[in-house]
């Protein structure tokens, strides 16, 4: 198809003011369908031109930057599949969730409303529903723009136009936490855009290092052996550094448990799964790919860096009891498996750690939606206080095992997929190498799996086995809105980890072909 | 090698060999809408299932009798190349027929047992996918397949054992308010589960490990591939990996098979419904870990005979199993809960077998050893899953797990009463009339005679387990069913209870177990002798290993039992006579008072109590780690990272914008004041940058 790619991208943002626009006059469900018609259109193309091969598009823009291009290849399919099936299956997730928070937030400011003024207003069903249309029409039209920044990071082919993209799923990101979060919302809200967009400058500053040495941003003009070895290195560094932020790395990962924790449960199952990771993209193919020389010297260090953070991670997880900042935590753990398998140099670690993209995106995605459910039906974040739901909510808890099972890397699930290749791939090089600290790092990345699994399943046996309390009785399963993204989600877990060749085979090609081997 | 041959005969054989597996993952798969429909029929579907599973592995026994082997491939993940399939040989066609027979019985017994659960569709769910992937792992031609089985039946287990989720005290195991170094020694439901997962999860990390280090050099995970070509092995023995990755490869089997050093999780499972016990402990789950050494044992050993040594992998796999069958064996001496000694037990005699296979691969004739672990492995399939079904009946009539809350049953329980016996001496090894004496018999005779030089301390080691083994079986049979009923008995009786026998479906059963024990028994040396010819043939065929004939001339034994080692054969009788004499006295007759007896002097009672609290290695684990790294943990996330990353950097970092939007603020007004100062301090760097 012509254009596939053009529209893929640009046809959520331009229907996003259509979206507002039924919001306000038609109230959340239509606005709700139509965004996810737009995704479920778009997702289609994106899977289309994917199984259709590489596909490449380019549009001229200004002169100083290149070409406005777009790229769908091995690397990018995944990244581009998965962000845009979470994009459609969220926006169905979203109503009943948001619903319930434009109600909560209702209540509070009128509540605020009749203190201050001294008067008890008399709440009117059509001021309350006016408010939740409004409401629904700027949420939508914003998760739009959300997804469309995200998918169009993924496909760009120019250094401005990636940080262009990148700095535009930003926006609406802050906003959505802003408007909707839990908490002290607005504080965190800037943190998120504070910090992410700290890291975005350091990384538009690697990228002009690079882009004004060789006198053009597009990535086809990007030859490591032309650029002087100093200014490759250091803009390599800021570019990790850079991605670092994104991607939450130790050491900053501060903004992350704050945002995941405090965002629209919908939003943090985009946050988490999607959008981070979308660091490790920009890893893949500007360092790995672009800059392979200097990947090559770094990589002991994303592999250590990535095996402290998994470790890391997995041990602050432990120490959660607010069950959003508990995945949050283990969302910087799985990030570190990713950095992990990016460090270890091979085309199967490589392609592992992407792998892990996906199956965390599934995984997590899934467990982030058990959180809404439980935030929506029972009231509670806080783990202490839950127990026992299995019983009360079945498809809910069975959906949670099944993401937790992938978090742990447990077959069938796609998590043992993508965990033992990249494992392997550590192996290979540590022996290769004949390395010990490479050896040692393989050793202790297994051990943070046993912690994975421990946090894991003390967080299952505290939310949904044991003893029910008191006043959990009347609890009741969550919506068909919410249960069915997760069963969704579920099931294609299960079919990946059966058969993952289904990504596999597009991503293994692109990094024998990167590696050269 | 007959591997890819083609025919009518072999296609066939390829597809049970299939549905042999699959056919339980479908009734598991069709079970929640059964559930739905009507939870009555979910027994019949999975007791139907099972059956046909166990079918199609008798379909396939001619096949191994004639030392056939049915190897069906297919592409799996293409983009790296890996084969998924089938291989079907004599040792995992034995295997698949006790698994599939043995379940099919449990599943019938469970119809009686888990009656009336309002949870019933989940279990027969999870029992199916359990006895699924147990016949995957049994099955697969490949180590990554069979890895897949391996997390099957550990996640089934995980799920089974935590099946009463809702921690109720009855479903509790270990005594209340009991501690060990400060610990608790009793465990909720849920809590046992997570255990046996994690547990078993260290020891399937060992095993990933030695599978991706032997897939670096060979290239493939498929056990005839590893066979057909020894160039991996000589580059890995080169390097030193040889030995690490084999014993990392068994380090999955000791998580599995619950053995020394973690053998702790299968205490603890006994929370699950009885029939799970039953099915973990004869069929599935720890009998995986001694198949996964007799699957990769001769392969070691062939390759030990080609030149490239790995010894020290049998030495491992002898003294791990020898350490576990003593260790456990004298905790099962002093437990008070029933499935616990069994438990106890069965770790004990998971121990023997993996000794045999040990041991086996450090004498010349590997085929006697092998054989002696693998006929016990479905001898104590036989009476342990016989007397866990048993034990499953007294718990349902008596409603407790302690044997002292019994006593005094033999006259209102007649038939589980002569079953548990039939099945008790077989784990004895009651002399010449049952298959657990000529099984283990077999280990001491291939013990002795491996000609290896810890052949002695093992063989000591394995007498000494039997003289226990006698005893704690003697001694659960006396406190059950012997001497006068309990108050708990009492009690329940006054109350209007009445003590019954167990209905017929959950009696039959372990009624035909106890009865195959002894009349397997009965005819137990040829079937050995038969076996022994088998695995002799296999061997050869398959690996290359070679039997020498033994002249068994020089015998003084009678004409029936020739071939038999005197001195395992006397060891036997001896060890059987003192264990089952001492029970006698203490449990049947009760001439002595035990815990008299224990509190008599100083040293005696250390002994006990040591033992009792599992010679402390639970509680080292425990505190090691489980409560170590917790308050590390704790340590870190209060000092670190709520200090220096929220208060320091955070704050730190907002003081600094705050300053810096004062500063700003002179030429800009109003919005996003940090994002402005970070966007102009950024351009200004990159400036500085390209001027200098």
């Amino acid at each position: 198809m012509e254009y596939a790619l053009l529209q893929a991208v640009f046809l959520p943002l331009l229907l996003s003011p259509v979206a507002y626009i039924i919001g306000r006059k038609m109230g959340p469900t239509p606005a709700m369908w139509f965004t996810f018609a737009i995704l479920l259109y778009t997702t289609i193309i994106v899977i289309q031109a994917a199984l259709s091969g590489t596909v490449e598009e380019h549009y001229p823009w200004t002169d100083q930057f290149g070409e406005f291009g777009f790229l769908l290849d091995g690397l990018a399919s995944p990244f581009a599949i998965m962000i845009y099936v979470l994009c459609t299956i969220l926006a169905l997730y979203s109503k009943p969730y948001m619903i319930h928070k434009f109600h909560e937030q209702y209540e509070e400011e009128h509540k605020e409303i009749a203190t201050t003024t001294g008067t008890s207003t008399v709440v009117e069903s059509s001021s309350l529903s006016n408010y939740v249309n409004a409401k629904s029409g700027l949420y939508f039209a914003l998760y739009l723009v959300f997804a469309m920044g995200m998918l169009g990071t993924v496909l760009a082919t120019n250094l401005i136009e990636f940080y262009v993209f990148f700095e535009i799923m930003l926006i609406p990101g802050f906003f959505l936490v802003a408007l909707w979060g839990d908490g002290p919302r607005r504080k965190i809200g800037l943190m998120f855009l504070f910090w992410t967009h700290a890291g975005a400058v350091v990384l538009l500053l690697g990228f002009l290092m690079i882009g004004l040495t060789v006198g053009s941003f597009d990535f086809a003009d990007i030859h490591e052996s032309e650029i002087p070895q100093d200014i490759v290195l250091v803009s390599a560094i800021a570019i990790s550094i850079g991605l670092g932020v994104k991607l939450a790395v130790f050491m900053f990962h501060i903004w992350l448990p704050w945002v995941h924790g405090s965002a629209p449960t919908p939003i943090s199952a985009l946050l988490s799964p999607a959008m981070i990771g979308i660091g490790a993209y920009g890893i893949f193919r500007l360092i790995v790919e672009f800059l392979p020389a200097t990947f090559a010297d770094l990589a002991i260090w994303f592999h250590i860096w990535g095996l402290v953070t998994m470790l890391y991670g997995g041990a602050m997880a432990l120490m959660q009891d607010d069950i959003k900042r508990l995945l949050a935590y283990s969302s910087i753990s799985q990030m570190g498996y990713i950095l992990f398998g990016i460090g270890s140099m091979s085309v199967l670690g490589l392609s592992g750690a992407e792998m892990m993209y996906v199956t965390h995106a599934l995984g997590k995605g899934i467990l982030f939606m058990m959180a809404g459910i439980l935030i929506v039906k029972v009231g509670t974040r806080s783990i202490s206080k839950l127990g026992g739901l299995a019983g009360k909510m079945p498809i809910t808890a069975v959906c949670a095992v099944i993401g937790a099972l992938t978090i742990m890397g447990v077959p069938p699930t796609s998590g043992f997929m993508g965990e033992w290749t990249l494992f392997y791939g550590a192996l290979e090089t540590a022996i290769e190498e004949g390395s010990t600290v490479r050896a040692v790092t393989f050793g202790l990345g297994l051990v943070a799996t046993a912690l994975t699994m421990s946090y894991m399943l003390w967080m299952l046996k505290r939310v949904f086995f044991g003893k029910t309390p008191e006043h959990l009785e009347n609890v009741k399963e969550g919506s068909w809105y919410m249960t069915a993204p997760m069963m969704v989600l579920a099931g294609f877990t299960v079919v990946l980890g059966i058969y993952p060749d289904i990504f596999f085979e597009q991503i293994i090609p692109y990094f024998n072909g990167v590696l050269g081997v | 090698m007959a591997t890819e041959a083609l025919g009518l005969p072999f296609e066939v054989g390829a597809a049970s060999a299939w549905l042999v597996w699959i056919l339980p993952f479908i009734a598991a798969l069709i079970m929640p809408g059964i559930g739905k429909l009507s939870k009555n029929t979910t027994g019949y579907v999975a007791v139907g299932f099972a059956l046909m599973s166990a079918l199609s592995a008798a379909s396939m026994l001619p096949m191994a009798l004639e030392a056939h082997e049915i190897h069906d491939q297919v592409m799996w993940i293409e983009s790296i190349g890996l084969k998924g399939g089938v291989l079907a040989d004599p040792l995992s066609i034995i295997m698949a027929n006790v698994v599939g027979w043995i379940s099919f019985l449990i599943m019938i017994y469970s119809t009686g047992y888990m009656k009336g659960d309002k949870d019933i569709t989940r279990f027969w769910f999870w029992m199916m996918f359990f006895i699924g992937s147990m016949q995957l792992i049994v099955l697969s031609d490949n180590l990554l397949q069979v890895f897949f089985g391996w997390e099957g039946v550990g996640l089934a287990s995980y799920a089974l054992i935590s099946f009463w989720y809702r921690d109720k005290k009855k479903d509790h195991v270990g005594t209340e308010g009991r501690t060990v170094l400060g610990l608790l020694d009793y465990y909720a439901p849920t809590h046992a589960g997570m255990k046996a997962f994690i547990m078993t999860k260290v020891g399937d990390v060992m095993m990933i490990a030695g599978m991706l280090l032997i897939f670096l050099f060979a290239g493939t995970f498929g056990f005839r591939e590893l066979m057909d070509d020894h160039t991996w092995a000589t580059a890995m023995s080169a390097q030193g990996l040889l030995v690490p990755a084999f014993v990392l490869l068994f380090g999955g089997a000791i998580g599995k098979s619950a053995q020394f050093p973690l053998n702790e999780w299968l205490l603890e499972a006994m929370t699950g419904p009885t029939a799970v016990s039953a099915l973990i402990h004869a069929a599935t789950m720890v009998k995986a870990g001694v198949f996964l050494v007799a699957r990769i044992g001769p392969l070691v050993f062939a390759l030990g005979a080609a030149g490239i040594l790995a010894d020290q992998f049998f030495e491992i796999v002898a003294w791990v199993g020898a350490i576990t069958a003593l260790l456990l064996a004298t905790q099962g001496m002093v437990n008070p809960e029933i499935k616990k000694v069994l438990a106890y037990s069965t770790g004990s005699q998971i121990g023997y077998m993996m000794m045999a296979l040990g041991v086996a691969g450090l004498s010349h004739q590997y085929v006697d050893g092998y054989t002696a672990g693998f006929f016990h492995l479905i001898s104590h399939a036989m009476f342990k899953a016989s007397l866990f079904m048993a034990a499953g009946s007294l718990l349902h009539i008596v409603g407790s797990r302690f044997m002292t809350d019994m006593g005094g049953l033999r006259k209102h329980m007649k038939k589980t009463y002569a079953f548990m016996w039939a099945a008790g001496l077989g784990l004895m090894g009651a002399p010449f009339i049952t298959t657990g004496f000529w099984s283990k018999d077999a280990i001491f005779a291939a013990v002795y005679e491996s000609g290896s030089e810890w052949a002695l301390p093992i063989f000591a080691i394995a007498v000494l387990t039997a003289v226990i083994t006698a005893f704690y079986t003697t001694r659960m049979i006396g406190m059950v069913f012997y001497g006068k009923k309990s108050r708990h008995i009492e009690k329940m009786e006054e109350e209007g209870h009445h003590i019954h026998e167990a209905s017929l479906s959950m009696w039959v059963p372990y009624g035909i177990l106890a009865v195959l024990t002894i009349g397997i028994g009965l005819i137990g040396f040829s079937a050995e002798g038969g076996i022994h010819h088998l695995f002799a043939e296999y061997l050869d065929h398959t690996f290359g290993i070679h039997t020498a004939h033994v002249e068994s001339g020089d015998s003084f034994l009678p004409a029936p039992l020739d071939g038999l080692n005197p001195v395992a054969l006397g060891s036997s009788l001896v060890a059987f006579s003192i264990g089952i004499g001492l029970g006698y006295v203490f449990y049947i007759g009760r001439w002595v008072d035990p815990v008299k007896f224990v509190n008599s002097n100083i040293f005696f009672y250390a002994i006990h109590k040591v033992i009792l609290n599992r010679w402390y290695l639970n509680a080292i684990i425990y505190w090691c780690f489980v409560v170590a790294p917790l308050w590390l943990s704790r340590g870190i996330f209060r000092y670190f990272e709520k200090t220096a990353i929220d208060y320091g950097m955070n704050n730190g970092f907002q003081k600094a914008v705050g300053w810096g939007a004062k500063v700003v603020q002179g030429t800009q007004t109003g919005v996003a004041q940090s994002y402005l100062f970070v966007f102009g301090a950024g351009l200004l760097f990159v400036v500085l940058i390209l001027l200098i």
